[in-house]
């Protein structure tokens, strides 16, 4: 045996000691929650019901009861049209204040941080923030609404307005994290491209269409993928603005399982909820990895 | 890109930057200056633009219970960011030496970790406290946030170390170094930098959580975020209580967040896109 390899095993010993606590722990915290999520979810599970927990005499009831469940089916809609909307406005918006910003003058460059707040902000604290907006006596809003003379509907509780009471929230807090990617993106567009197509009579939107955006498209669904992941986890808005209401107009999956689980109790088939979600969000998260390597193998 | 370069920036442009600025930011700011009101200014109309400030919201809630919320976030924030790091540092170092097989599959583990929605930790952790008798305790918090923290750590730190040269880690071990003394005499002090921007962004999240303690705990363990939203639960809404209390949740995460800034997006997009 070479000191080489006396050198390599001891790489590998070390190795396997540095990394076995972090997966030791991982698997504690991460993974059997995650097995036992999915157990429980196999049974009738209530709190008040001690014995249900252990009952696995039909285990795929609760799977076989989302379907025929208005309320699951609907907080389905809801969370796509949440999805859809709210992404699509961040990643819009975020291109087009990325594009404004993406100038080299200090003065911009300092102004850049002041535009990531509403991303830093505690979600709680965006939810109070956008509470006080929607609040007709105290509301800035609503004060101007009646400086013009028109009057809003209370808009959170609202059967039409609701969702998009929270879409705009959702779209303020989140707009930076588009934003900060796309603007990433774009510095790393070459001057001398624009600079080409300028020399041969391209106009402003030209350049944009034909040489700006084919190069960000790639971070563009990137981020739209990971906005889309993390809008299964507005409930901070929800639960503030709306809980749910009115009816169940702003009730998501990941809100309806809230309820069924710390409102009614019904752990097992909230469990049941919960791994449909989370095996969606699997997929996607799936789908972002292939687009990062396809991104890397790219460049 | 096109547009003006150096210090051609065209005033149209600036004036629009700073109008959008005001806009976005005006709730933030709205919520900042109500912090300083008394509560018949908070409810008068026109709502006064000038006013004699009043420290009387924040001097309440020192007073109050929302003062061991306060703590209560500073403890469990600050030991899951400390568990974190030291099981993921010496963790991440290895992976970024990894040759080996099982790479892929360790990445997508500690992605589907970081994108889980909370409520899918939730139920099993509640379960599991509310045997073990850990509901409402501070332990309890420590080690849910551990559950998100220590991917972020293991994902945020690997980077750091592969920027190291090798050839130091090689002289050092020609040098009949330890790989023990390597990574803690030679590895440890070069990524200093990045252990403290991933601290940071553990401490943020973590202080950010509001969700998991929601569920997790009552009274004993509540945290500030969790405190705030009580304030709601009374008749006749406590406003300035409420913006003072938000404004407190904010203050370390604003003064934090800036100094880490150029960490944000790798932190946000763990996992997927390379630091």
């Amino acid at each position: 045996m070479s000191s080489e390899d006396v050198i390599e095993a001891g790489r590998r010993r070390f190795n396997r000691v540095a990394l076995a606590p972090s997966l030791v722990v991982l698997l504690a915290i991460a993974g059997l929650p995650a097995l036992y999520l999915f157990v429980v979810s196999l049974t009738p599970f209530q709190l008040a019901n001690p014995g249900s927990g252990s009952d696995f005499s039909a285990p795929l009831r609760n799977y076989l009861l989302l379907p025929g469940d208005p309320r699951f089916v609907n907080s389905l809609f809801v969370q796509a049209k949440l999805s859809f909307w709210g992404v699509l406005l961040q990643v819009i918006c975020g291109t087009g204040l990325a594009l404004l910003l993406n100038v080299k003058s200090r003065v911009v460059e300092f102004s850049r941080s002041f535009f990531l707040i509403p991303m830093v902000l505690p979600p709680i604290v965006v939810a109070v923030i956008w509470k006080l907006v929607y609040t007709p006596d105290i509301s800035p809003l609503y004060y101007a609404a009646s400086l013009l003379h028109v009057t809003l509907p209370a808009l959170t509780s609202d059967v039409n307005f609701a969702l998009w009471s929270i879409i705009i929230a959702d779209t303020w807090e989140w707009l930076p994290f588009t934003f900060l990617m796309v603007l990433a993106a774009l510095q790393t567009i070459p001057d001398e491209y624009a600079e080409a197509a300028k020399v041969d009579g391209a106009n402003p939107l030209q350049i944009f269409l034909y040489v700006t955006l084919p190069f960000i498209t790639p971070i563009l669904i990137v981020s739209a993928m990971f906005r889309l992941i993390d809008s299964v986890k507005a409930f901070p808005l929800i639960f503030l603005l709306t809980q749910g209401g009115p009816g169940d107009v702003t009730e998501v999956t990941n809100y309806y399982a809230y309820l069924l689980a710390f409102d009614n109790n019904e752990i097992g088939y909230s469990g049941a909820v919960t791994v449909v979600m989370l095996l969606l969000v699997c997929a996607v998260s799936l789908g972002v990895l292939w687009m990062g390597r396809r991104r890397e193998a790219l460049a | 890109m096109s547009g003006a370069i150096g210090s051609e920036v065209s005033i149209r442009r600036r004036v629009a930057i700073a109008l959008l600025l005001l806009v976005l930011l005006s709730p933030f700011l709205w919520l900042l200056q109500m912090s300083f009101k008394t509560n018949d200014q908070i409810l008068q109309v026109p709502p006064p633009l000038l006013f004699k400030p009043t420290l009387e919201n924040y001097s309440a809630l020192w007073h109050s219970a929302f003062s061991e919320s306060f703590v209560n976030s500073l403890l469990s924030a600050s030991f899951s960011t400390l568990l974190a790091l030291l099981l993921g540092v010496p963790g991440a170092y290895a992976l970024s030496r990894w040759t080996g097989r099982g790479k892929g599959a360790l990445r997508l583990a500690i992605l589907v970790t970081r994108m889980a929605p909370p409520i899918a930790f939730t139920i099993p952790f509640f379960l599991f406290y509310r045997w073990v008798g850990l509901l409402d305790t501070v332990t309890g918090l420590v080690l849910v946030y551990t559950s998100f923290n220590l991917p972020l750590v293991i994902w945020m730190m690997q980077p750091f170390f592969e920027t190291v040269p090798a050839s130091l880690e090689e002289a050092a071990l020609v040098d009949g170094a330890s790989q023990r003394v390597i990574f803690t005499r030679i590895m440890l002090p070069m990524v200093t930098p990045g252990i403290a921007a991933t601290a940071i962004l553990c401490f943020l999240y973590a202080w950010n959580d509001f969700f998991f303690a929601l569920i997790l705990t009552r009274t004993a363990a509540r945290t500030a975020p969790v405190a705030v939203v009580n304030f709601m639960n009374y008749e006749g809404w406590e406003w300035g209580k409420i913006a003072a209390g938000g404004s407190l949740v904010m203050a370390p995460v604003l003064v934090f967040s800036l100094a880490v800034r150029r960490y944000l997006v790798s932190g946000l997009t763990a996992g997927a896109v390379k630091g």
